[in-house]
């Protein structure tokens, strides 16, 4: 009979929580439809999450009727989050777009705004210069651009001083920069000349400085040619021919996720490319340090980073979700994005303001208009619909060549005929 | 394909329909093979260190400092103390870290109140209830777990959206009213063995089906529910990929799904607050350690003894 | 499936499927008995037919189609199906990757979990101890452990630092496709405490008295392992091997979590499994078509696997009955 008291107990206990589970469920229930709240999405940090939030505060007091109800996803998880999201019906009304965009502007998960950018009277060249048209697919516009900043060449001015060498400039030539990581690299401090260039931004800057093209102008993959091939060989060599930036073994051994970017920060390597985001994480470093544009090859190149935001097909009202973005992209919002050294806004005229150039968080004499100056120069990605599967053919093939060296042209022929058969 | 003869072991059973206690140690004293020699505790500690080394690596994490946390600078015995990282967790991160607790609490006392309910009556059924179309059913049962999860994702998706449930814990905790086929499984094995004597009699005395269910076996069902009920605490505890598909917004995400944010947002050029992240990841794990200390004695008193148990 | 017994339960009276079976009409009780079979068996049913077997049955049709999961998908019959098998390298490899790592990871944690029940179930003091500490791999987070192991396996991590204790040069584990797959079967070898609880259960159940009888005969503890316990316990042991194969050829958090760089792929492809592929394939690359099929392709090995361990059931799992 014990038993009996206990299970009844039990099947109280149970209904009780049930009754909860419903109750719950009752008020957590995503009643966000319609009732003129824009739900919109973006990835990042702390750090993004607070800035997305500074700038739509702005927007919902100039637009006491409507609301945003921002969503910060995972970075390594926004793809997948979202793509449930909108297939499931219940996507955001405004999603942050980077690199892939056209995976989903390809597949109408996006509206064209090119009717609403008309009826606002928004001139894309004269707000975002160049970048206007980076979301562009089949003639239509799919997203406005946010923030965008070329990648630029981060230095420890400490370790080039101790070393003797000349600060970098936009001047310097690939056999410059080699010059000069070979004197800064000493393996005995654990001290290397430059963080590598694994990454298809770093390594693509390279290629495109030779003249070649992943992608070229007609939409063929050129992965294989000369100037791809010497781009990424002169990239692996730097690493493992050469050993003037660690090897992936060494950068997994000072700990999980260590890249260029930490190593910079922790003083391992005295050069780093990366996008202007590297800025926020030395703020509080204690050592000197510099940006400068990037190198140079038979001709200037360098890979642009930035995202866009974009209206998707569940927006119940696209008109009111494009003049959100249309604020958050005008000069008063943007100006927030340097505030807090979040980012380079693509507004233009933010980015020849004296808020960009001298900003109050830069140590003594940054070099801001480095940004300007690489903006003339950057190549245009191939924003291609099947980015992400380009992305995995090079990370498949380029793996073991990453991790131990090799020969650049043998795996990127691998590439060229795994990306012949994705684009079709 | 299929499955388990369970075999009445009535002469095993106690009147009581209970199994006799195994492990009394009288009987395990004259026994040599139960006699633990040194060299049985020197593999045992050995074992237990090294799978408890990647764990002291996490109490060392735990307790690193913010510099030794930025520069991924670890040992793999603690050398800092920073117990401030245990208050820190709560106030430090920007995520309301003691709310996601609260809603691990729910989503898993929930789900295994559900499993707990639903395998013990359908269980309970295969069991003991005879019906055409009973063995087909449960090679159906078993084939189910073969299915990968990840296909049936969007599809469900599409299922709970239709439903309402999107942002709620629905879809996480009532699934688990509709049991699934491992616990169906132990279940039916832990019944098997249980003498039907019992349930014969009440029949005879009236009792309908629901009734042998309720008042015979359920009150002896304990040691499977508890075991059931832990293996679906630790799953739901675990578990990240649901809440991150159904959950939207930050205040209702458990801790799993929280201390994956952690991981990923952190900014640029900066690492993972990983000291912080540990901390999390004990407090993660030490309710689920307490629970499985505390409830081991059921989990071995499963009764899956050879002969009946397993699958033929 | 020809040899397919379920036998009947015990409450069951033995005559009752055959005497079902000649008389095509139920008697009341049956009947009523049937009825309240269902009845209870209800919340399974429902759950299945609800939340599995809709999903189960577009993602058929899904794998007839391409679809992006965003626009209508396009019928294209069995066309997936023949790509993974004939056109996609990766499909092959996936496959192969995922039954090496079946192979290895399945067997060894078994003989360890067995191994380590037996040294468990012995009268050992703070018992409960040492069995939660073998357990306690299964209780970690996959954050932390993803986080720990990937410190554990660099290249001069504490992994190798104990190997170079015994003179052994250790390779580079997730940057290297030869070891990558290595790497994640030790990280299954780690949890392979998680078996020892269903183990323990058996052991736990096994009668004294054969030991007893054993320890008569003048049987030492380890023959009395092999003639007592490990036959009593090969039922549990069997099951324990289906659930690992299911589990093994559905292995993908693991590799999720400490492939390099997020790619799951590994070097080379080198860690790419069946359910890593299938994920890649529909949330990366929006193939859900391609995927579902995939997903398919995998039923149908992880059925040919299962029904291989059923055939060899019959020549070492010791069932009561058959002796009786």
């Amino acid at each position: 009979m014990v038993e009996m008291a206990r299970w009844r107990r039990g099947a109280g206990l149970a209904a009780t929580a049930l009754l909860g589970a419903a109750a719950l469920a009752a008020c957590g229930g995503g009643e966000a439809e319609d009732d003129g709240t824009l739900k919109m999405v973006v990835w990042g940090g702390d750090a993004e999450k607070a800035n997305y939030q500074a700038r739509i505060d702005l927007f919902e007091a100039a637009n006491p009727d409507t609301k945003i109800e921002l969503q910060l996803i995972p970075s390594d998880q926004y793809e997948q989050k979202v793509q449930t999201m909108i297939a499931g019906g219940d996507g955001p009304d405004i999603m942050q777009v980077a690199e892939n965009v056209n995976s989903y502007s390809s597949k109408s998960q996006l509206v064209p705004l090119d009717e609403h950018i008309e009826a606002a009277g928004l001139d894309m060249e004269q707000r975002f210069g160049p970048a206007g048209d980076l979301y562009t697919y089949e003639d239509q516009t799919y997203a406005i651009p946010d923030r965008s900043g070329a990648m630029v060449v981060f230095y420890n001015k400490d370790l080039f001083d101790a070393a003797g060498v000349e600060y970098p400039t936009a001047e310097w030539t690939q056999a410059d920069a080699e010059a000069a990581m070979a004197e800064l690299t000493d393996p005995a401090q654990n001290q290397w000349g430059y963080g590598g260039a694994g990454w298809w931004a770093q390594w693509w800057s390279f290629a495109y400085q030779n003249g070649g093209q992943i992608i070229d102008d007609s939409g063929q993959p050129t992965a294989n040619s000369p100037e791809v091939v010497e781009g990424l060989q002169w990239a692996n060599d730097l690493q493992y021919q050469h050993h003037y930036a660690p090897t992936a073994a060494e950068y997994a051994d000072m700990g999980p996720d260590m890249g260029g970017d930490q190593a910079f920060a922790a003083q391992t390597v005295a050069m780093n490319t990366t996008g202007f985001w590297g800025i926020i994480g030395l703020k509080e470093a204690d050592f000197n340090w510099g940006i400068a544009p990037m190198w140079q090859g038979d001709q200037q190149a360098v890979s642009g980073f930035g995202s866009g935001l974009a209206v998707t097909r569940d927006a119940a009202n696209p008109e009111q979700a494009f003049g959100a973005i249309d604020f958050l992209t005008d000069t008063e919002a943007q100006t927030v994005v340097i505030d807090e050294a979040l980012d380079v806004p693509a507004n233009l005229e933010v980015q020849q303001s004296d808020a960009f150039l001298k900003p109050s968080w830069a140590p003594e004499g940054l070099n801001m208009g480095a940004f300007g100056e690489s903006s003339e120069f950057i190549f245009r990605a191939p924003f291609i619909p099947e980015w992400n599967e380009m992305m995995a053919a090079f990370d498949d093939n380029l793996g073991t060549f990453w991790n131990e060296g090799g020969d650049a042209k043998t795996e990127l022929d691998k590439v060229q005929t795994q990306l012949e058969s994705i684009i079709e | 394909m299929a499955v388990l003869p369970p075999t009445a072991v009535t002469e095993q059973a106690a009147p009581d329909g209970r199994k006799k206690q195994n492990t009394d140690d009288t009987a395990q004293k004259r026994l040599s093979v139960f006699k633990a020699s040194p060299a049985t505790y020197a593999v045992l500690l050995v074992v237990s260190a090294i799978f408890f080394v990647p764990f002291i690596l996490m109490i060392s994490i735990s307790l690193a400092s913010v510099q030794t946390s930025a520069e991924n600078a670890f040992t793999v015995f603690p050398t800092e103390f920073e117990w401030r990282n245990f208050t820190e967790v709560f106030t430090g991160t920007g995520l309301p870290v003691g709310r996601f607790i609260g809603n691990s609490v729910i989503i898993a006392t929930l789900s295994a109140v559900g499993q707990v309910i639903s395998s013990s009556l359908v269980g309970y059924a295969f069991a003991r209830l005879r019906a055409p179309g009973k063995n087909f059913m449960f090679i159906l049962v078993l084939a189910t777990m073969m299915i990968p999860a990840q296909i049936t994702m969007i599809p469900q998706f599409l299922l709970f959206k239709e439903l309402g449930w999107v942002n709620t814990y629905l879809p996480l905790i009532v699934p688990n009213f509709f049991t699934n086929a491992f616990n169906v499984f132990l279940v039916r094995q832990f019944v098997s063995r249980i003498s039907n004597q019992l349930d014969e009699a009440a029949q005879v005395d009236g009792l309908g089906y629901f009734g042998v269910y309720r008042r015979i076996i359920l009150p002896m069902m304990w040691p499977i529910l508890t075991a059931i009920a832990i293996f679906t605490l630790t799953h739901a505890w675990g578990d990240f990929m649901g809440p991150l598909i159904y959950l939207n917004s930050e205040e209702s995400m458990p801790l799993a799904l929280g201390l994956q944010y952690m991981t990923s947002t952190s900014n640029a050029m900066q690492l993972p607050p990983w000291n912080l992240i540990m901390v999390g990841s004990i407090i993660l794990t030490l309710p689920m350690i307490v629970i499985y200390y505390l409830g081991q004695k059921y989990l071995y008193e499963m009764n899956l003894q050879g002969g009946s148990a397993g699958v033929k | 499936m020809s040899n397919v017994v379920v036998d009947e339960a015990p409450g069951a009276a033995r005559e009752s499927r055959g005497a079902g079976r000649r008389r095509p009409k139920m008697s009341k009780r049956r009947k009523k008995e049937a009825l309240y079979f269902w009845l209870f068996i209800s919340p399974w049913l429902i759950g299945f037919v609800g939340f599995l077997l809709g999903p189960m049955i577009a993602s058929v049709y899904i794998s007839l189609t391409e679809w992006d999961s965003f626009t209508p998908p396009e019928w294209v019959g069995l066309d997936n199906y023949a790509k993974a098998l004939t056109e996609d390298p990766i499909f092959w490899k996936a496959l192969w990757n995922t039954f090496f790592f079946a192979a290895v990871s399945v067997p060894l944690g078994l003989i360890i979990g067995v191994w380590l029940a037996n040294l468990l179930n012995k009268r050992v003091k703070g018992r409960k101890l040492f069995r939660t500490f073998i357990y306690l791999p299964t209780l970690v987070p996959l954050v932390a452990t993803a986080m720990v192991f990937k410190m554990v396996l660099a290249p001069s991590g504490p992994l190798n630092d104990l190997l170079g204790w015994f003179g052994i040069d250790g390779p580079e584990w997730l940057l290297s496709a030869t070891w990558i797959k290595p790497a994640l079967i030790i990280l299954s070898v780690w949890g392979a405490g998680g078996a020892t609880v269903l183990l323990l259960s058996a052991m736990n159940g096994i009668p004294r008295e054969l030991y007893e009888a054993a320890e008569i005969d003048g049987a030492s503890p380890w023959r009395q392992f092999w003639s007592v316990t490990f036959p009593q316990i090969t039922p549990v042991i069997f099951f324990n091997l289906i659930m690992g194969l299911i589990g093994a050829f559905q292995i993908f958090s693991q590799v999720y979590i400490l492939a390099p760089g997020g790619n799951v792929g590994g070097p080379d492809n080198a860690s790419q499994m069946m359910v890593t592929l299938l994920f890649q394939e529909a949330f990366s690359f929006y193939h859900f078509g391609y995927a579902s099929a995939v997903a398919w392709l995998l039923f149908v090995v992880i059925l040919l696997f299962t029904l291989l361990a059923f055939r060899t059931a019959g020549k070492w799992v010791f069932y009561e009955t058959e002796v009786k």
